[in-house]
């Protein structure tokens, strides 16, 4: 009799939890979804193109203290977001990325994107021009508010160059200009930024 | 001497009447012991890989479950048999099961209960299998969740 009034098992448990709990992307210039933009079922893919910003300065305007506008070399200024054209080529360069998370507690938890340049551009014959002489503003078409990637100076070293909150798409359009306050020797100066999304 | 055996037997007599004997008019909870998720964990994946505009962060997943219901305490008997979710107090979640046929298609939230089955017992053990279709806020869905069922029956 004993046995027979037992407690019979009265439920069956299903455990539930995310496949992939955490995901980010970060497009700078150029980027890749395949399937689509990610609002009709695209998947955020890997493009590891190095897009160029650049400017010829004319003989005459060298060391004016005249900004010199930039242009880039990236095809990409619409969003994946939804196909919409957000950045205007090739004044502006397009940012933008996503930072997924799941999990109740991590409700005030961002993605940081920095920027990592050199001290300097470079050219062949070794001489220099400090990063600090480029700059951005940002932007983007019927945007309103403050930019998630607000405009800045490069600073030589590594730099915080805006936040994505958990969940949250967040996108940008960078216009870059030389400063352009010295006089330099002629050359192609070069440098890389390598632009980096970090989540918690 | 006779006192001792006497009371087990009114005792284990109350819990018949109370846990085992079909009654008319009431509600029991369903013996599915036997039941078994075919996984350990369902893993659900976001509806949208990136985030949307219209802040969706769900998540979806399935997963099938051979339930078995003792059904012998009322054979014989009419009821209505339900699937419940008792509140589960973290995150949102909704429920909903395509099933072989031998009990009903239906959705569930968490406090709620749907029936599934309704008419004649005329088997003691009912097995079917349900494919879960398990949709959670991603938000809000810690590290796992579980997601704890039961069967009731109503005896008419």
């Amino acid at each position: 009799m004993l046995v027979a009034c037992a407690p019979a098992a009265h439920a069956f448990t299903v455990n539930i939890a995310a496949a992939t709990p955490k995901a980010i992307y970060l497009q700078v210039g150029v980027g890749t979804f395949t399937g689509g933009n990610y609002n009709s079922g695209g998947a955020p893919g890997t493009n590891t193109t190095i897009n160029t910003v650049s400017v010829t300065v004319p003989a005459a305007a060298v060391g004016t203290g005249a900004a010199q506008a930039m242009t880039t070399n990236s095809a990409s200024g619409t969003s994946f977001y939804d196909g919409f054209a957000f950045c205007n080529l090739p004044s502006q360069l397009y940012i933008g990325g996503f930072y997924r998370q799941t999990g109740a507690n991590t409700g005030s938890a961002t993605a940081t994107v920095t920027a990592t340049s050199p001290v300097n551009l470079t050219n062949a014959g070794g001489n220099t021009i400090p990063f600090t002489q480029i700059s951005w503003t940002s932007s983007g078409n019927s945007d309103t508010g403050a930019q998630p990637f607000p405009a800045g100076t490069f600073v030589g070293g590594t730099q915080t160059i805006g936040t994505i909150n958990r969940n949250q798409w967040a996108e940008s359009c960078h216009t870059f200009s030389y400063a352009n306050t010295s006089f330099r020797a002629a050359g192609t100066y070069t440098g890389r930024v390598t632009y980096t999304l970090s989540a918690p | 001497m006779n006192a001792v055996p006497r009371v087990v037997i009114v005792l284990a007599t109350t819990l018949a009447v109370a846990g085992v004997t079909p009654a008319t008019g009431a509600t029991y909870l369903v013996d599915d012991g036997a039941s078994a998720p075919q996984e350990s964990t369902a893993l659900l994946r976001w509806r949208q890989p990136a985030p949307s505009r219209s802040n969706d962060n769900s998540l979806l997943g399935a997963m099938a479950v051979v339930v078995r219901l003792n059904l012998a305490p009322w054979i014989n008997h009419s009821g209505r048999v339900f699937l419940a979710l008792p509140e589960q107090g973290t995150t949102a979640v909704k429920v909903s099961w395509t099933t072989l046929g031998r009990l009903l298609p239906g959705a569930l939230t968490p406090g709620n209960r749907t029936l599934v089955f309704a008419g004649p017992i005329t088997t003691p053990i009912l097995e079917e299998t349900l494919t879960l279709q398990i949709e959670a806020d991603g938000s809000r869905l810690p590290g796992t969740q579980r997601l704890k069922f039961h069967f009731e029956i109503d005896v008419d």
